[in-house]
Order: structure tokens, then C-alpha cells, then sequence
């Protein structure tokens, strides 16, 4: 009876952490709630070691109880940021801990959580574009250059999302967001004189821009996960190689074979 | 004038960048808050001051209290609130100057594009550390005794 409890807490646990650290959580979250589930069945021993690319749990009884240890491994290898299931995951551990909800009931909560769509992507486009635009106009846009900025966005958050949901790679996905920002943006500049194509492509890759992740690499290493933080620099790190590699490729492109100028 | 304006951009701006991250929908409004008022803080100190990165230092300050606060309020994640409001303060322009420095083989000037970046980037993960980690602090010593 308590064989079957334990493996269940335990792929429980293992279903909300991953969950979280797939949708953009940060480690101590992840440990800590993990720590809380375990815990709230009452095992006094309980061990999670969290890294961006998988999560390792162990748990155990304390004193004369003959079972061995339960220990699991979960290799995570895509993340996104959906801060709706983070949140909902919190809500379900707060829940799960104070309630006594039976596990069963539990891991069907989760897949429930799992499976939140996030907002439509249509949606994504358009508010998208709108941050992107008023992004924009922060940095002192003018209104040509907000237009501009709106519609190259719509298309770059479209094309990201849409990537992201067939499972492209995801560095080709950033460079070709990167890559569709900079040949609208030299487009547009056509068509006015005081539109700048840096201020549309700034917009336009904010988006993308890694800076969830850069942030994240720094917190973790500071509060002493050094092995995350260097997983999320390195995250970082790619993600902004691969925009700059996409935005970079089109103008290197048009200054060689038409002649453009970047200023 | 120039503030309300501000504001109100920025508003736009991380309600914006929040629903392309997904943050329900309960909350889109109190993040968009947030990331509002840091970016007036922003721009007022940045005015004053002349430094960016001290700047963005006090901005991520302010959006992590709020974001804390809120969280509490609300028993929400503080990502929820932190992640869409610091976005406006994350040094894409500098990025993106460092780029287009590597691109024209001006190395200097993307050292030192790149290198500011890494500072802003630094300022904003210190000052949403300090926060967090004396708020962690409060609830272990609450819990302990």
C-alpha cells in the first residue's frame, strides 16, 4: 500500500516541477515546491536537485522502515515561458498541501493544468506588435516608425509562435524571427524617409530577446545554484547569438549586394 | 507631461509583452502596473542622474517591491509580475548596437556596447536578488520561530 503511495507521490512531484521548469519557473521554485509536496505526505527525507535541463528527486522514511530509497530522474530538453501554468501549479501545490487532495485526484489536476492552452495566437500577434510599438515609441519613435514597428512585430510574434508550436529547432526559430524582423524593417524603410530600421528591428526582437533567461542566469548563480546559472547564461547566450545571427545575416546581405547603409 | 506619457507607453508596452508570455488574465493589469511605474522611475533617474545603470538598478528595485507585494496580495507566483514588468528595462539596444558594432568591424565600440548590456543585465538581476532573497529570509525566520 505504501509502495503504491510513494511512486505515485513521487511521479506526482516529478509532473509538477516539470511543468514548472518547462514553462519558464525559476529552480528554487521548482525545489521548493517539489520539497512541499513530498513532504505534506509526510517523508522526512526528501532531496530534489533542480537544473534547467532535468530534475532529480529522492525520498525516503526516516528510522526502522525497510524500503529502500525512491529516486528519479526527468530529463527536460524544451522550455518555453507560459507563466499561466506556473501559477496554476502554484495554486494546485498550495491546494495539494493544505486540502489533503487525494494523489490520484492530483495527477489528473495536473494534466488538466498541463494541457491550458495559452492565448490564441492571433492574440499573441497583436499584443505583440503593440509592445513592440510602444517599445518603440519609448526609445522616441516617431508615428511612421510605431506603424512600422507594429506590423513587423505582428509578423515576427506570428512566425515565432507558429514555429514553436510545430517544435522547429529552436535556433533557426530565433534566427528566422531575427531574420524576418530585419528584411520588414529595411522594406518599410522605404516608404518614408524618417523611418530608421534600428528602432523598428529593436522593437521587433524585443520579443525574443532572452531576458528572462539572462536574468535568471545571474539570481541562480547568486543564490548559489551555480550549475543553473550556468545552463540559463549559456541559454542566454544562444538565444542572442542566434537573433543577432538572423538580424545580422539580412543587413550584411543588403550592404553587400544593394548598397544599403545602416545609419 | 513627458512622465504621463511615459507611463502610459509602458503600460502598453508590458501588458503587451505579458500576454505573449501568458501571465493570466487576472493579473495582466497589476504587471502592466509594475512595469509602468519602473519605467517612469527609469526615466526620471536616468534624466537626473545620467547613468542607465544605476537607473535600471533603482527601476528593477521598485518592480520587484511591487511585484513582491502583489504577489503576496494576490498568492500568485512573483514571476507573474516580475518577468513582463522588467522586459522595457532589458538591454535589447544594447544588443543590438553590439551587433551591429561585430557587423561594421568596429570591435572597440561593441566592447563596449556588449560590456553595458552586461552591466544593465547584472543591475537588474542584483537588485530583484536583494528583494527576493530578503523576502525568503522573512519567511524562514517566520517559520522557524
Amino acid at each position: 500500500m505504501l509502495q503504491v503511495n510513494r511512486k505515485k507521490l513521487l511521479v506526482l512531484a516529478l509532473y509538477a516541477g516539470e511543468i514548472m521548469l518547462k514553462n519558464g519557473a525559476e529552480t528554487y521554485r521548482v525545489e521548493d515546491t517539489i520539497i512541499r509536496l513530498c513532504k505534506s505526505k509526510g517523508f522526512s527525507y526528501v532531496d530534489v536537485y533542480v537544473t534547467p535541463t532535468g530534475i532529480f528527486i529522492s525520498i525516503d522514511n526516516k528510522g526502522e522502515s525497510q524500503e529502500e530509497i525512491l529516486s528519479y530522474i526527468k530529463r527536460i530538453k524544451s522550455r518555453s515561458i507560459n507563466l499561466n501554468k506556473v501559477a496554476e501549479v502554484n495554486n494546485f501545490s498550495r491546494k495539494f498541501v493544505d486540502q489533503k487532495i487525494s494523489i490520484d485526484d492530483g495527477i489528473k489536476l495536473l494534466k488538466e493544468i498541463d494541457q491550458l492552452l495559452p492565448y490564441p495566437h492571433y492574440i499573441h500577434a497583436v499584443f505583440g506588435g503593440l509592445a513592440s510599438a510602444f517599445f518603440a515609441l519609448l526609445f522616441g519613435a516617431n508615428i511612421f516608425e510605431f506603424l512600422s514597428a507594429f506590423i513587423t512585430s505582428i509578423l515576427v510574434t506570428y512566425n515565432l509562435k507558429y514555429l514553436l508550436s510545430i517544435d522547429f529547432p529552436p535556433f533557426l526559430t530565433n534566427a528566422s524571427g531575427g531574420g524576418v524582423a530585419a528584411i520588414m524593417a529595411i522594406i518599410l524603410s522605404f516608404l518614408h524617409p524618417s523611418i530608421h530600421i534600428d528602432k523598428i528591428i529593436i522593437g521587433a526582437i524585443m520579443v525574443m530577446v532572452p531576458g528572462v533567461a539572462m536574468t535568471n542566469a545571474v539570481r541562480d548563480s547568486i543564490a548559489g545554484d551555480l550549475v543553473s546559472g550556468l545552463a540559463r547564461a549559456a541559454e542566454a547566450l544562444i538565444i542572442a547569438t542566434s537573433i543577432a545571427f538572423g538580424v545580422g545575416f539580412i543587413l550584411k546581405l543588403w550592404i553587400l549586394f544593394a548598397g544599403g547603409t545602416l545609419i | 507631461m513627458m512622465y504621463v506619457t511615459n507611463f502610459v507607453y509602458a503600460l502598453i508596452c508590458t501588458i503587451g509583452f505579458a500576454i505573449v508570455f501568458n501571465v493570466p488574465k487576472t493579473s495582466l493589469i497589476k504587471s502592466g502596473f509594475g512595469g509602468a511605474l519602473g519605467w517612469t522611475v527609469f526615466i526620471t533617474i536616468n534624466h537626473f542622474f545620467q547613468s542607465v545603470v544605476v537607473a535600471t538598478f533603482i527601476a528593477s528595485f521598485i518592480i520587484a517591491l511591487i511585484g513582491e507585494a502583489f504577489a503576496i496580495i494576490d498568492r500568485q507566483p512573483l514571476t507573474v509580475y516580475i518577468i513582463p514588468g522588467i522586459v522595457p528595462l532589458v538591454p535589447g539596444f544594447g544588443l543590438y548596437y553590439t551587433m551591429l558594432s561585430i557587423l561594421e568591424e568596429n570591435y572597440e565600440l561593441a566592447i563596449n556596447h556588449g560590456s553595458e548590456s552586461i552591466m544593465i543585465a547584472i543591475s537588474i538581476a542584483a537588485a530583484l536578488t536583494i528583494v527576493l532573497s530578503l523576502n525568503s529570509y522573512r519567511k524562514k525566520r517566520r517559520s522557524n520561530f
